[in-house]
């Protein structure tokens, strides 16, 4: 039920590529670059949130006045809120493309589940940093923010008390919960950028940033929202009482919406599922290669006497397997006995592709259960039938 | 004259840059009119038609087969 389903999506990712394809050139193709434009929305954020942190001043008495100064009195300074903010929703549109796209065309499996742990993650804090980002405003929603993840951490049970006091700073608002949400803030998209750093680690060509045509028209996008919608604040936060009406950012505040029918303690459980659910996705099917009726060819080998050393397979490796070290001694052919480099196969890293032997010329590496005149045996007995 | 599909496209994606190229012309005056009368959100709002004119420009000259493949 759920491979079929797996497969119909697959299918509709793919008519929705080919019909993409048909407008744009292939190149040009936006859901190519989800990851890239997710990338380039990150930088915009932090190029626009170090603006906003010249400015920004974390106290109750200051915040919003801050806020109020950077839109209203700094020069440019409503523009760059504005970017800031749409840049915001422009970067999670981005990672929930990317993370579908992804599910529904398998790009989960093998060595591909560190970047899915690690996009799981990156979707998470980004959300949670979006939390914050409203609340350093410090206007009425930013105080109803603040109550009602106050309110549902605390039905944590066991540890609730505590979970509530760590994100306010105390049982009730103090002085302590502003610095400690521009901590969160910029802490986190430090984080940001190391879990980004384990996304990328294991992709050997990626694609982190998207053509010009998307990057104009992406930066545009966000410029002429920001003209035409311009970013405000609501009326400022007043601690003696809470407002009881949220204005809601469809892309960082959809669960505070769930606390409207769902109890606290259930929405925590929901969230709890969905999150344990999205890191067990890449583990879900039958990995093994013969359950997947998938070859099993065996790790990849050097065949040292004929290596030259040209490189060819490391850069052509999808997957970093394979690295160049010096070569202690020269090869046996006559291509390989001036080489500088030897190709090394990283076990842990290889998943039998085979992409490296056809990237190498010099017949200097193979697949131990899958050697080529096994393959032309296959082909010809192929042909035959 | 050559009315080849290829030179009708070209003239068709051709004419759509030189109209996009006029839009980002008025957006530059925007610009200018925003900075000198104070309204800095038509200005913001203004380099992002600029931003978006050029995409298309980029896209219609890919397009058109005025440049890459």
């Amino acid at each position: 039920m759920y491979s079929r389903l797996l497969a119909r999506l697959l299918s509709w990712t793919l008519r929705l590529d080919v019909a993409i394809n048909r407008v744009y050139p292939e190149d040009f193709n936006p859901l190519y670059y989800t990851g890239g434009l997710s990338n380039l929305f990150l930088t915009v954020l932090v190029l626009s949130g170090i603006f906003l942190f010249l400015y920004y001043i974390p106290s109750f008495n200051d915040a919003y006045a801050s806020v109020q100064f950077i839109t209203l009195q700094v020069p440019y300074g409503q523009i760059i809120r504005g970017v800031h903010r749409y840049s915001a929703d422009a970067f999670m549109i981005a990672i929930l493309l990317h993370f579908f796209r992804n599910w529904f065309t398998d790009r989960f499996r093998f060595s591909r589940d560190e970047p899915w742990i690690s996009g799981m993650m990156l979707l998470l804090f980004s959300g949670f940093l979006g939390v914050t980002g409203y609340v350093l405003v410090w206007d009425e929603r930013s105080q109803l923010l603040v109550a009602m993840t106050g309110r549902t951490l605390a039905a944590v049970p066991g540890v609730g008390g505590w979970l509530q006091s760590m994100w306010q700073g105390s049982s009730g608002i103090s002085n302590l919960l502003l610095p400690r949400m521009l901590y969160l803030h910029v802490g986190l998209a430090v984080l940001l950028y190391i879990l980004l750093w384990w996304h990328y680690v294991r992709i050997r060509h990626p694609k982190v940033w998207p053509p010009a045509v998307w990057t104009l028209f992406s930066l545009g996008l966000i410029f002429l929202l920001t003209g035409l919608v311009p970013t405000l604040s609501q009326p400022p936060a007043h601690p003696e009482s809470v407002p009881r009406t949220l204005t809601v950012d469809w892309f960082f505040l959809l669960p505070y919406v769930g606390l409207t029918v769902l109890s606290p303690l259930v929405l925590i459980a929901l969230a709890v599922v969905i999150t344990v659910y999205g890191l067990y996705i890449p583990y879900e099917l039958p990995e093994t290669p013969a359950a997947l009726g998938i070859r099993d060819s065996g790790i990849a080998q050097v065949v040292d006497a004929n290596c030259t050393g040209c490189e060819l397979c490391y850069y052509d490796c999808p997957y970093n397997a394979i690295v160049m070290a010096p070569s202690p001694h020269p090869g046996v052919t006559k291509a390989a006995q001036a080489r500088k480099l030897l190709a090394i196969v990283l076990e842990s890293r290889c998943v039998e592709c085979g992409i490296c032997i056809g990237a190498c010329p010099f017949e200097a590496l193979e697949l131990p259960r899958l050697l080529e005149r096994d393959v032309q045996e296959q082909v010809v007995a192929a042909c035959r039938a | 004259m050559n009315t080849s599909p290829a030179s009708d496209r070209e003239a068709r994606y051709g004419t759509g840059i030189m109209v996009l190229a006029l839009v980002s012309l008025a957006a530059v005056l925007a610009i200018a009119w925003g900075e000198v009368a104070g309204h800095r959100l038509v200005a913001g709002g203004a380099v992002g038609v600029i931003l978006l004119a050029y995409s298309f420009i980029l896209l219609f000259l890919r397009k058109g087969g005025f440049t890459g493949v």
